[in-house]
C-alpha cells in the first residue's frame, strides 16, 4: 500500500502531454460552440494566469481576452502581476474596476468580510458573462481540483465558468505545469490567496499547506483511503478531519442546480443529457 | 490454401465524431472512405460508436438505426469494393439497443457483433441504456477468417481466445476509450491499450488492428493511438496520439499461419481442464 513519501510522486504530470491534452480541450470546446474565443479574468494569481496561458496556446492569444478587475481592497502588487501576466503572454486586456469607482453595488456596510467576498466574486463572474456575450466568447474558468474539492470557492462565482482546463489539477500540479509554461516567477512563488482582503492567504485561512491538501485529498479522492488510512500514514489528524470535513459540507457546490423531482423525466436526474 | 490472396490494406480512420449527430458524423464517414479508397484501402475500420459518438446517455435511443438503415446501405454503397467496419447504436429485434459493430461488405451489412461486456462503473454506464450482445462469431473476409471485438470486450481475454481457436486471423477492435495522464510521456490508458492488445497478438498469434477515437465527449478526451501489431505483438503501424489520422498498414494474414506453426498455442489450447470453481 501507498507510503507518505511515495504520495508527491504520483501526483507529478508529464508537464508537455498536459498541455497538449488541455490546449485541445480548450480549442475543442471553442469550436464546438461556434464562438470566437474566450475571456478570463486575471488577478494575478497562478491560477488565472496558468488558464490564460493554456489559453493563449490554444487559441493564439488574440482571441484570449485578460480582464483585470481589481477591487478598493484588492493589493495593488496583484494588479501589477495580472498585467505583467497579460503582458507576457500578449493578450488584449483591459481594466474594468469593480462598480462605481471601487464600492460595491448595493452592500449593506456592516456586512462581513466572507459576504463581501462572495460578492466581489460575483460581481467579476458577471462582468466576466457580460464581456463573453459581448466579445462572442466562452468564460474560462480558473478553479483547481484542491479548492473544488474543498470548496474553497463562491457559488455562482469563481465557480461559474463556460469550460475549466484546471478542474481536473491539483495544486501542485497547477505549479508545475506553470513552471513548464514558463510563467513570471513572481506570480508561482507568491502565497496564493484570494485577494478578498489585505493580508488573506488561502493557506492561512484554510489552516493547513496546499502541499499536505493535495497529498490527502489524493489519498481520499483518487485511491479512496478512509480517513484513518490516511492519518495512519503520518498525516496530522486533525487537518485529516477538517479535510473530510469540508469536502463533504461544500459537496453542493460541485453539483448546482437542485432540482425536486416531480415527474419522472426530472432534467439532470431521469433525463442525463450530454451537454456536448 | 494458396490461392487465397491474403495480403490487403487496412486502413484505421482515427476521427472525432459530433456526440448524437448522425447526420454530420455520416457525412464525415462519406468523406473519410472516399479518402482511404483513394488510397488503396481494402478494409477501413472507424471506431466504437463512431456514426453516433460515444457519451449518449438518454439521447441513446435518439440515434438508435435497425441493420436495414438507409444509413448503412448509403455508407456500403460509398464503399464500392472496400470493406468498411462502422460503429453504430443498433436497434435489435424486441426494441433492445446495442453497442453493435457491423461489417460493410459489397454493398450491405455483412456481420455485426454487439458488444458483449458493457462496462457500467468509473465513467462508464452501458448497461443501462444498451443490452449485451449474445453471441460470438468469426467471419470471412477475402483474405482470410476475422473477428471482431468492442473496447471492453477485450479485457475479457477468453473471447479473443475463441476468436483464435475458431480460426481468426485478423483481430479488429474497435474502441472508444478515454484518456487518462499522469507523469509517464504517454497516456496511462494507452499504455494499458498497448499492453493489451501486444498481449492479445502474442497469446493469439494472430494480427490486431486496434482503433480509437479522438476527441473530447463531456469535458472527457479520446487519445486515439490506434495500432496495427503483428501476430506475435510487434508493432506493424501506429497512429499519433490526440489527433484525426488515417493509418494505412499493408498486412499479409499468412503472417499468421507462419507464425502459429512456431508457436502452436492455438493448437495446444485445451478447454478440458478441471479447475477451481469461480
Amino acid at each position: 500500500m501507498i507510503r507518505r513519501e511515495q504520495v508527491r510522486g504520483r501526483l507529478e504530470l508529464n508537464a508537455p502531454l498536459a498541455e497538449a491534452v488541455l490546449t485541445s480541450f480548450i480549442r475543442d470546446a471553442v469550436e464546438t460552440s461556434g464562438t470566437q474565443g474566450v475571456v478570463v479574468g486575471l488577478s494575478g494569481g497562478v491560477d488565472s494566469s496558468l488558464s490564460a496561458a493554456l489559453a493563449a496556446r490554444a487559441l493564439g492569444p488574440e482571441r484570449v481576452h485578460g480582464f483585470l478587475l481589481p477591487y478598493r481592497t484588492s493589493s495593488p502588487e496583484s494588479e501589477q502581476d495580472a498585467r505583467a501576466v497579460a503582458e507576457h503572454l500578449g493578450l488584449p486586456h483591459r481594466d474594468r474596476h469593480l462598480p462605481h469607482g471601487g464600492r460595491l453595488l448595493p452592500m449593506e456596510p456592516d456586512a462581513p468580510a466572507e459576504r463581501r467576498g462572495n460578492k466581489m466574486a460575483r460581481e467579476r463572474m458577471t462582468i466576466l458573462f457580460d464581456q463573453a456575450k459581448k466579445l462572442d466568447a466562452l468564460v474560462l474558468g480558473t478553479s483547481n481540483k484542491t479548492e473544488i474539492l474543498l470548496g474553497y470557492s463562491t457559488v455562482f462565482g469563481d465557480n461559474a465558468s463556460s469550460l475549466n482546463p484546471l478542474g481536473d489539477l491539483y495544486k501542485c500540479q497547477i505549479w508545475q505545469l506553470s513552471r513548464h509554461l514558463g510563467l513570471p516567477g513572481q506570480v508561482i512563488d507568491k502565497a496564493p490567496s484570494a485577494d478578498l482582503w489585505p493580508g488573506q492567504t488561502d493557506e492561512g485561512e484554510l489552516g493547513f499547506s496546499y502541499e499536505t491538501a493535495d497529498e490527502v485529498l489524493y489519498l481520499l479522492f483518487d485511491l479512496g483511503l478512509r480517513p484513518e488510512e490516511v492519518a495512519a500514514r503520518g498525516y496530522e489528524e486533525r487537518v485529516v478531519r477538517r479535510i473530510v470535513s469540508l469536502e463533504q459540507r461544500f459537496r453542493f457546490k460541485r453539483r448546482l442546480m437542485l432540482i425536486a423531482r416531480l415527474s419522472g423525466s426530472a432534467v439532470n436526474l431521469d433525463q442525463e443529457i450530454p451537454r456536448d | 490454401m494458396a490461392e487465397t490472396p491474403t495480403l490487403l490494406k487496412i486502413g484505421l480512420a482515427q476521427i472525432d465524431g459530433r456526440l448524437g449527430d448522425v447526420e454530420r458524423n455520416t457525412g464525415r464517414h462519406l468523406d473519410w472512405i472516399a479518402r482511404a479508397r483513394e488510397a488503396g484501402v481494402d478494409l477501413l475500420v472507424f471506431p466504437e460508436l463512431s456514426l453516433t459518438g460515444y457519451r449518449l446517455l438518454h439521447l441513446t435511443p435518439r440515434v438508435a438505426l435497425p441493420l436495414g438503415s438507409p444509413v448503412l446501405a448509403r455508407l456500403a454503397e460509398a464503399a464500392g469494393p472496400m470493406r468498411v467496419v462502422v460503429g453504430f447504436v443498433e436497434e435489435g429485434e424486441r426494441g433492445i439497443l446495442h453497442n453493435s459493430a457491423v461489417l460493410l461488405a459489397e454493398g450491405r451489412p455483412a456481420h455485426v457483433h454487439r458488444k458483449l461486456y458493457l462496462p457500467t462503473y468509473g465513467i462508464f454506464q452501458e448497461e443501462r441504456f444498451f443490452g449485451a450482445g449474445r453471441k460470438l462469431e468469426t467471419f470471412r473476409l477475402p483474405w482470410g477468417t476475422a473477428g471482431l471485438l468492442i473496447c471492453e470486450d477485450l479485457w475479457h481475454p477468453e473471447l479473443a481466445r475463441r476468436l483464435a481457436v475458431a480460426g481468426t486471423k485478423l483481430l479488429i477492435v474497435v474502441s472508444a476509450a478515454p484518456g487518462r495522464i499522469g507523469a509517464g510521456a504517454l497516456p496511462e490508458s494507452h499504455e494499458s491499450w498497448q499492453t493489451l492488445t501486444r498481449a492479445t497478438a502474442l497469446l493469439n498469434t494472430c494480427w490486431v488492428a486496434y482503433c480509437n477515437r479522438v476527441g473530447w465527449e463531456e469535458g472527457s478526451f479520446y487519445p486515439g493511438g490506434s495500432h496495427v501489431l503483428r501476430p506475435g505483438g510487434e508493432i506493424a503501424g501506429s497512429a499519433p496520439l490526440l489527433e484525426e489520422h488515417l493509418l494505412v498498414t499493408e498486412i499479409d494474414l499468412r503472417d499468421s499461419d507462419r507464425l502459429r506453426w512456431r508457436l502452436p498455442l492455438l493448437d495446444d489450447e485445451r478447454f478440458d481442464i478441471e479447475g477451481p470453481a469461480a
